[in-house]
């Protein structure tokens, strides 16, 4: 990973437009996830998903080898949708979580996908269709814990390094917002 | 685990399973040593064996968790190749500002490399003047002076007389909409 992230720094800073091209196929998926997890909506996450890779080339030269280039690129993302949250109103990333409010389109719609049989595919679709509706209801701090540890299987030290907090929060944050899915998982809260 | 946990067992024993998922603590998740993960491995193992609201949490967390993977949210095609059109673009425009910037940077130490050899030139033609003409230094060299100041006074005051016309045009404009106005009260 190491020789990985020295090959990225150095086309980084020769802003090598192959090499930015492969990156955003490799992390298309997982950037828009988290930046959709973040805004709650799409197209704000569309258009800061393309901002991301602008300040990705443009500020290429900061990012250190010594980290996994994914860490720096959810903090750049992470920054950025925070800088738009500013703007538009001066808070932090709870102005991410209150703005869903007035938003009708549901950002976690679950549509089938996988090889597998009917019932798998049944059961997964509810299960996704479940939790996905308590995502939307859990705090922007909390669902970006669970993001990032639980879909892009960041160790507890990233994701506290993309989140800018203690470990211990990290861990609460994890903890709390597992606890606060269970009702949803259980059918209880849809 | 901080010692409020430690007190309470079923708090320990769901905080290691809300951070270690689904995959366990085999897989070296926790921060902390392998000999405290070793142990904290076999304690929720055991501590699971006997209670069972503490195992129903595991068994919805691994669900959850699973829930969690299986929510699909994929960037379209459209949105990747834009983004690889605009970051290209981008890198393009940011290449010539950097050819440019090189470029005025030459510039710059040309024009002072330049200006330095002629001052030293100019300044041996007028003393050399001075000599000839018989004037005392200090006369010839406050006409040296004036010289070097004169390309940039003369675009101060082509630059000043541009902005009094500006002026003038403004004072001009507002006259005319002062005219206007009043000749419309004047006919409503």
């Amino acid at each position: 990973m190491a020789q990985e992230s020295t090959e990225i720094a150095r086309g980084l800073r020769r802003r090598d437009p192959e090499l930015l091209d492969r990156l955003i196929e490799q992390y298309q998926h997982r950037l828009l996830r988290y930046l959709v997890c973040l805004t709650g909506r799409r197209e704000l996450a569309e258009d800061l998903f393309q901002e991301t890779w602008i300040r990705v080339l443009e500020r290429g030269h900061q990012f250190n080898d010594r980290y996994a280039f994914s860490t720096w690129l959810f903090a750049v993302a992470r920054n950025l949708a925070i800088d738009h949250m500013r703007r538009k109103q001066p808070a932090s990333l709870d102005g991410l979580s209150s703005q869903r409010e007035d938003d009708d389109e549901a950002p976690f719609d679950v549509a089938a996908t996988g090889q597998a049989s009917a019932f798998d595919l049944t059961l997964r679709r509810e299960q996704g269709e479940q939790i996905a509706a308590g995502m939307e209801h859990l705090a922007v701090e909390y669902r970006e814990a669970l993001v990032l540890r639980f879909q892009e299987g960041m160790t507890l030290e990233e994701i506290a390094s993309v989140a800018r907090v203690p470990l211990g929060t990290v861990k609460s944050r994890i903890y709390r917002g597992l606890s606060a899915l269970e009702p949803w998982l259980k059918g209880e809260r849809l | 685990m901080n010692s409020s946990t430690n007190k309470n067992p079923h708090e320990r024993a769901r905080r290691l399973i809300a951070l270690t998922g689904p995959d366990g603590l085999s897989n070296n998740r926790i921060s902390g040593s392998f000999s405290d993960e070793r142990s904290s491995n076999a304690w929720l193992a055991a501590h699971l064996e006997t209670c069972g609201s503490c195992r129903a949490f595991a068994e919805n967390a691994a669900e959850t968790i699973h829930g969690l993977r299986a929510i699909p949210i994929a960037a379209e095609r459209s949105l990747v190749s834009a983004t690889q059109m605009m970051v290209r673009r981008r890198a393009l425009e940011l290449q010539r500002q950097r050819e440019r910037v090189w470029l005025v940077s030459i510039c710059c130490a040309a024009v002072t490399l330049s200006a330095l050899l002629s001052t030293v030139a100019l300044w041996r033609g007028f003393e050399w003047l001075g000599a000839r003409a018989h004037v005392a230094p200090s006369v010839w060299r406050v006409a040296f002076l004036v010289f070097c100041m004169m390309p940039a006074l003369v675009a101060a005051i082509l630059l000043l007389a541009k902005d009094k016309d500006r002026d003038k045009d403004k004072d001009q404009d507002w006259r005319l909409a002062a005219w206007i106005g009043s000749y419309r009260g004047r006919s409503e």
